[in-house]
């Protein structure tokens, strides 16, 4: 065994630890321990993404010292590796990008909490995304609602404690289900280890047993899935949640934690029921048509909203969608463009919460629309940033948007019966997009040279300026470089096998 | 096609019952403590039908007293252990839940989830 | 390796160069930024010729996704654009140094300036659809500044206005080329289509369901109607030599849109008899009567010559859907013709307004008296714009109707041909009088206040330039048209 086998389960294990350090910590020390962390857990995740992909095989990583059966394992390949890079990356910008509201909306002695709730979110994240377990998926499903929860109401407003109590109400809804139809896998398969259960269900199907129980089983494990990560119509906490939080959570919320929900699904699709099974069963149907409608129904909300932040989070609720209908297809071809999607869903979202907030910032802090009025020459890094982010979220060549949409269009155009609402629905969205993000860039462009507000130049703030041209960065190489990407999605899905 | 199956795991039918009573109340209850408790008996209801799977007639915990070690002797112990660790989070989530609703209880007078909102809305924030 | 640089060179040239005037500091001196863009202007013009005469095959630079090339291919039809496109946008680019001075936010225009001619060479070299779809956008995006120019309420509602069509055309094109992409058999531009036969069997209804989405978008830019809307709004609130170019040379991308679609993707074969050619020979005669009327009624000097844009490139597309080799020959001279006529008379327009502050047709009674050199070249522009020989405008129109009886297409036939030259007749009751009453001014014209105000030699030259192309173009037209007329044969 090489010794760069032990990654997934160290960083786990690190991340726990340093958040459990951080609670004796001053929040200036939790904070670099944060950082640290992150950084650590990202140059680990990377070496081994690269040894995944000179060895070309997952491995599996047994903890404690029982075998297959009994044991727990973690399992990594090189799409786990390299969605735990990504998340890494995401958080640290971020973090970076929102660290001044950090210190304007949170009251001094509860900072150190929030790295806290940061290094156990990134502990459970990489838990969902390394977990050979469903149980220990489990479980950290609520670790992570936890956190979540608290990365919300850690700025002390009505508003946020309304919203973490809805997304809490929400998520214990998604979680029940999830641990319900865990428990009847359970309860039909004899095992809780993923692989096991991949087999036994295959079995299962190929003798034609329980299949209503085994696929009413799968149907509430994705509907709990669905319902944590957001698929409309169980959107209704997420404006709130993403709009009034602090701009970090915000960011980290909306590109993080629901895709490490939408991650696991995945894996649960290709390693515990099968992807064949999964593809002729009449769940993803439902899937599709929710994607669908979420994709319609959250782009109409974000064009009636007044409120950038919400109006963001509204996006969110229609790129959701996209990814659903992309599992929805049940091809390959659409995985891949679901998981690209995540990719440069995950890197635009994050981009645009922490460039609103810049643009809010110099709008004596407010978020209406009308306020915003010429902000981006007030506070020029972020309008461009903003800009940026709106332009690869409508799709416009050169950034990433433009080819999880190309990827979407590809994987619908071959199919057989879902080709026509899926293109359709897609080109709608496409233009209800273009419709509320064009208005809002050429709103924060409009000249209105007000006197009262005070203007950010980059060199007032140099680490938030990089961070945003990081941000920017990174959309345009997934836009540019998205053959690689593709073919490792490719090879990741292939070692899912 | 279900009545036999119905009857002899009659223990599951009633957990997925119950289930089902916990999870609505959830979703659908405007009164927040009431919320808390359907919460609580979805939970419980999972452990039920966990303790229902696990047990065998006729067998005992596997803690080995008297030397007896043949495995036909105890039940899995498996489902009893995601039961405990199943509380443990359910007690966790219960407590945050029932501290939020503290918070808003102490700033809005009112458990009523809408009641707050509209709240909220008239405070304009 | 050679063709790539040659390729590249036009295209990232200016681009830069745009790139680094966005970024640079004000300068102490303007002058500076003038005759750098001048340079780089005309260096680029160099490169442009040198890449039409030196390449010939299409190179591939990357891959955006497997089966997703995106490459540039050189051929005659982009290589006639690309030629035109260098033609009024050198001019006009001098014309700006003068049109400008003084004014604010020099260096945005001039950067933008340069950034989209870059981007307009990609998009005439661009070798298959997605590269083509790519540029396409770019060219949106990047010529907004232009018409945000001014940055007046005005400005940024007519922005608006041109971002919202644009978007929503370029993704209903998306939505074909997602279609057509799946059917094509090969993923360069091909003469007479690319489409794969056995892919093709069995799905015409929805290929040509995505043609028609495709042109629809592609015809968002060239102003046909129902989506002309955007066009009188946009065109005028830019400066004029922006305006000149949005009206001579943007609208064209939207043409070679077109024909890279009819032409190099399905084939004439594949839509002739189609309900999509009869669509669209019914919303381009529409548009070609509409424009002028519109125009006609209009006011403002440059609100009048944008709805003549509007009517007059839909006389191109008439051409286009005629399928017919001479439809298609007149087609690409009045590509040619019209790009310099509109130019020209956009910065005559500009010069006019810039001399004297006149916007409105009402106000230019005895403007020939004071503009003499401006004012011969607009009544130029104006003939050969209705198409009054030996001016260019008839040649491509003559055309244009031998074509429409060519091509034999009942009813079209004869009514192509009537609302050709009803139209010429309205773009004749549009322009002349200006012309007319700007050199006769009537008897109550106070000959007193008039004075010379033609203006210097950045405003006159290009002006007169354009003209001169204008004009000459219908008298020697050999080589050109028997050039295209193969060029058209190829395609049918």
């Amino acid at each position: 065994m090489s010794f760069v086998q032990n990654v997934p389960f160290f960083s786990i294990i690190l991340s726990m630890f340093s958040g459990i350090v951080s609670s004796m910590l001053p929040a200036k020390a939790a904070r670099w321990v944060n950082t640290c962390l992150i950084v650590a857990v990202g140059l680990m995740s990377g070496i081994l993404l690269v040894y995944l992909t000179n060895t070309g095989e997952p491995f599996v990583y047994w903890m404690g010292h029982f075998p297959a059966p009994w044991g727990n394992e973690i399992r990594a390949g090189v799409l786990e590796a390299g969605m735990a890079l990504f998340f890494c990356l995401i958080m640290f910008l971020s973090m970076i990008g929102g660290r001044r509201q950090l210190a304007d909306e949170v009251a001094e002695n509860r900072q150190n909490l929030y790295y806290i709730l940061v290094d156990l979110l990134l502990s459970s994240l990489l838990a969902l995304v390394y977990t050979n377990d469903l149980f220990t998926a489990y479980v950290f499903v609520e670790i992570n609602t936890i956190a979540a929860c608290g990365l919300i109401m850690i700025r002390q407003i009505g508003r946020t404690f309304e919203a973490a109590l809805r997304y809490m109400i929400m998520s214990l809804l998604g979680s029940g289900l999830f641990l319900i139809s865990l428990c009847m896998l359970y309860d039909l398969t004899g095992h809780l280890l993923m692989s096991n259960i991949k087999e036994s269900v295959a079995l299962l199907v190929a003798q034609q047993e329980y299949t209503v129980p085994l696929m009413t089983t799968i149907g509430l494990l994705c509907a709990g899935l669905a319902i944590k990560s957001a698929l409309f119509p169980f959107h209704s906490w997420l404006p709130d949640a993403y709009g009034y939080s602090t701009v970090s959570s915000a960011a980290m919320l909306s590109s993080l934690v629901s895709k490490g929900y939408i991650f696991l699904l995945i894996k649960i699709f290709y390693r515990v029921i099968g992807f064949e099974i999964i593809a002729q069963s009449k769940i993803i149907n439902v899937l599709f048509i929710f994607g669908l409608l979420g994709m319609i129904f959250g782009s109409m909300s974000a064009i009636q909203e007044n409120d950038i932040r919400r109006m963001i989070a509204f996006s969110s609720v229609a790129q959701i969608g996209y990814i659903y209908m992309g599992f929805g297809l049940g091809t390959e071809a659409g995985m891949t463009a679901s998981i690209f999607h995540i990719f440069s869903h995950a890197a635009t979202k994050s981009l645009l919460f922490v460039a609103a907030v810049g643009l809010t910032d110099v709008s004596k802090g407010r978020r209406e629309f009308i306020e915003l009025t010429g902000s981006a020459y007030r506070n020029k890094m972020a309008g461009i940033a903003f800009t940026v982010g709106c332009l690869s979220m409508v799709g416009v060549p050169m950034f990433s948007g433009f080819v999880s949409k190309l990827l979407f269009a590809e994987a619908s155009i071959g199919h057989a019966h879902k080709m026509l609402p899926a293109v359709l629905v897609l080109a709608l969205s496409t233009i209800l997009n273009a419709i509320y993000f064009m208005k809002t860039v050429i709103r924060i462009y409009v000249p209105d040279y007000r006197s009262d507000c005070k203007t950010i130049t980059v060199k007032n703030q140099k680490v938030y300026a990089l961070t945003l041209l990081c941000f920017m960065v990174l959309n345009v190489a997934l836009g540019m470089l998205s053959k690689p990407i593709e073919n490792w999605i490719h090879s990741g899905l292939a070692m899912f096998g | 096609m279900f009545g036999p199956n119905l009857f002899t795991n009659y223990g599951e039918a009633v957990s997925v019952i119950l289930f089902v009573i916990g999870f609505s109340n959830l979703l659908m209850q405007k009164n927040l403590i009431k919320k808390i408790i359907g919460l609580n008996i979805m939970d419980t209801a999972v452990y039920l039908f966990l303790a229902e799977k696990g047990y065998i007639r006729d067998r005992v915990a596997p803690i080995v007293v008297d030397g007896v070690q043949e495995v036909e002797a105890y039940i899995n112990p498996v489902p009893s252990g995601l039961v405990l660790t199943g509380i443990v989070v359910s007690v966790s989530v219960t407590a945050i839940m029932l501290s939020l609703t503290i918070r808003l209880y102490r700033r809005y007078h009112t458990l009523d989830l809408d009641e707050i909102s509209m709240l909220l809305k008239k405070e304009g924030r | 390796m050679r063709e790539a640089v040659t390729i590249l060179l036009p295209v990232v040239l200016p681009a830069l160069a745009g790139i680094l005037l966005l970024a640079a500091k004000e300068p102490e001196r303007k002058g500076v930024i003038t005759w750098y863009t001048g340079a780089v202007l005309v260096a680029t013009a160099v490169l442009v010729a040198v890449c039409v005469v030196s390449v010939n095959v299409p190179v591939t630079f990357f891959y955006l996704l497997d089966q997703v090339p995106v490459c540039f291919a050189p051929d005659h039809m982009g290589k006639v654009f690309a030629l035109v496109v260098t033609l009024v946008w050198v001019p006009a680019g001098f014309f700006s140094f003068s049109y400008l001075k003084g004014g604010k936010k020099q260096k945005r225009f001039y950067g933008f300036y340069l950034i989209v001619y870059g981007i307009l060479n990609a998009l005439n070299f661009a070798g298959n659809l997605v590269t083509f779809y790519v540029f396409y956008e770019l060219m949106t995006l990047l010529s907004m500044p232009l018409v945000l120019h001014e940055q007046t309420r005005e400005a940024v509602m007519a922005g608006l206005k041109y971002l919202f069509y644009s978007f929503c055309g370029a993704y209903m094109a998306l939505f074909g080329l997602y279609v057509v992409w799946h059917h094509s058999g090969t993923f360069v531009f091909t003469e007479r289509g690319t489409l794969d036969p056995s892919l093709v069997s069995g799905n015409e209804g929805i290929l040509l369901l995505a043609a028609c989405f495709l042109l629809l978008g592609f015809s968002v830019k060239a102003g046909m109607f129902p989506m002309h809307g955007w066009l009188p709004v946009a065109h005028p609130v830019a400066p004029a030599p922006a305006s000149a170019v949005l009206s001579g040379l943007i609208v064209k991308g939207g043409v070679l849109g077109m024909i890279r679609v009819i032409f190099y993707t399905f084939g004439a074969d594949f839509l002739r008899g189609s309900w999509v050619q009869t669509l669209f020979l019914t919303l381009a005669l529409i548009t070609v009567f509409m424009g002028s009327m519109l125009a006609y009624l209009e006011k403002g000097l440059k609100k009048r010559l944008a709805y003549s844009t509007v009517s007059q490139v839909s006389y191109i597309l008439f051409g286009l859907f005629l399928l017919a080799p001479a439809g298609l020959t007149g087609s690409l001279l009045h590509v040619i013709f019209h790009a310099c006529i509109k130019s020209c008379l956009f910065l005559c327009a500009g010069a006019v307004i810039r001399q004297t502050g006149k916007q409105c047709v009402d106000e230019l009674t005895g403007i020939g008296k004071e503009m003499p050199v401006t004012m011969w070249c607009f009544a130029i522009c104006s003939l050969a714009l209705i198409g009054i020989p030996p001016a260019s405008g008839f040649i491509s129109k003559w055309y244009l109707c031998v074509g429409a009886f060519d091509a034999g297409i009942p009813v079209v036939s004869w009514l192509g041909p009537v609302v050709l030259l009803v139209s010429a007749l309205l773009t004749a009751g549009y322009l002349l009088p200006i012309v007319i009453r700007g050199f006769f001014p009537g008897q109550d014209y106070d000959y007193a206040v008039c004075k010379r105000r033609e203006g210097s030699a950045f405003l006159v030259v290009p002006v007169v330039l354009l003209a001169a192309i204008a004009l000459v173009g219908g008298m020697v037209t050999g080589g050109l048209t028997g050039y295209l007329s193969d060029l058209a044969g190829q395609l049918l």
